[in-house]
């Protein structure tokens, strides 16, 4: 199967999940982009995922290795990460995932 | 005051849509526009324009030559005068026949509170999270309706706050960026000053629908809009997750 550009041969429940990009993050990634996982996914495969995928984004989502900026924020159906459980949030077939770096100026 | 009559030709092509009552419910409503930047100039301008009847306008700046590519409510003589006296200028100057209230102040945790006492709602044009924080929890304590906007560069982001009807500032924005100066198009304010004005006047008038728990996203680079639902943190100290 061939998704993305990237070719995947999974065994076993392949889910869909849509990712959603917004503001500056459009200028690193696609501003949607629809990825196959494998059960039992996270929000801390798809982020490895998608760095692997667009090359500057990693330093736009990590500050260090395994450690998300602080003002980043992604929400899985609408609800920030932060409050479910953060980067080990499970990832469920349908997911819409959004990842947004808030705006400050006025 | 003034009083929304037949007479009234100043409103006359809005009281079409909004009725005599909502032009009458502008004229009575008293509002904070927090920030008189480039966010402040549209929503101040918009709603002096509409008739909103008491504007309390808030800023700490006077003006410099580089806000002048954003803060429409400035000339190049105002350079050097308090941002919130300049700008009583020029609104009173669109609008007699309303009352516009200059506070020059920061919006602190400590301000707040005194800030938002007796507002109808709360417009936010800040430029730092630290002060739409405290603005913010102090107009959901009191119940006060916050309108939220924001922006860097050629994108946007708008979402209406109102206490029981929606989640809060900290639960839709958990992670804010650092405060500093960022790029801004000129523009990119006026588009999202002008949603959180359409907002405000929509709430005071009773019409329409609110972007009550939903996030607009405005992408000036690609002309797109996209709105997301947003769910509180079900343990939120303030809202307990609303959605």
């Amino acid at each position: 199967m061939v998704e993305g550009g990237r070719e995947t041969n999974r065994t076993g429940s392949v889910m869909t999940v849509t990712v959603k990009s917004f503001a500056t993050f459009r200028e690193v990634m696609e501003m949607q982009i629809v990825l196959p996982f494998p059960e039992g996914a996270t929000v801390r495969t798809l982020l490895a995922d998608l760095t692997s995928r667009f090359d500057r984004l990693d330093e736009q989502l990590f500050a260090a290795p395994g450690t998300l900026r602080d003002f980043v924020n992604i929400l899985k159906n609408g609800r920030n990460i932060d409050f479910l459980a953060g980067l080990e949030t499970s990832l469920e077939d349908g997911d819409v995932i959004a990842l947004f770096p808030p705006l400050a100026g006025g | 005051m003034l009083q929304v009559t037949g007479k009234n030709e100043r409103y006359r092509r809005q009281v079409d849509l909004v009725g005599a009552d909502g032009q009458a419910a502008l004229g009575r409503a008293r509002v904070v526009i927090a920030g008189a930047g480039g966010l402040g100039s549209a929503i101040a301008l918009y709603s002096a324009a509409a008739g909103i009847g008491q504007i309390r306008i808030i800023d700490c700046d006077t003006v410099e030559v580089s806000n002048l590519n954003r803060q429409i409510l400035y000339r190049t003589g105002d350079i050097g005068t308090e941002k919130v006296t300049a700008a009583a200028k020029d609104l009173r100057a669109l609008n007699p026949g309303i009352e516009i209230e200059p506070v020059q102040t920061r919006i602190t945790a400590e301000t707040a509170e005194s800030l938002v006492e007796g507002a109808d709602l709360v417009l936010d044009a800040l430029d730092n999270y630290p002060a739409r924080y405290a603005l913010a929890h102090a107009a959901w304590d009191r119940g006060i309706p916050y309108f939220h906007g924001a922006v860097h560069g050629m994108y946007g982001q708008a979402s209406t706050i109102i206490p029981g009807q929606s989640p809060c500032l900290r639960c839709i924005v958990p992670s804010p960026p650092a405060s500093g100066a960022t790029p801004i198009l000129g523009v990119t304010t006026g588009v999202i000053g002008s949603i959180q004005a359409t907002e405000a006047i929509k709430y005071l008038t009773n019409r329409g629908t609110l972007l009550l728990g939903r996030v607009l996203f405005w992408d000036g680079t690609r002309t797109e809009v996209e709105i997301l639902s947003i769910q509180g943190d079900p343990v939120c100290p303030v809202c307990g997750g609303v959605s």
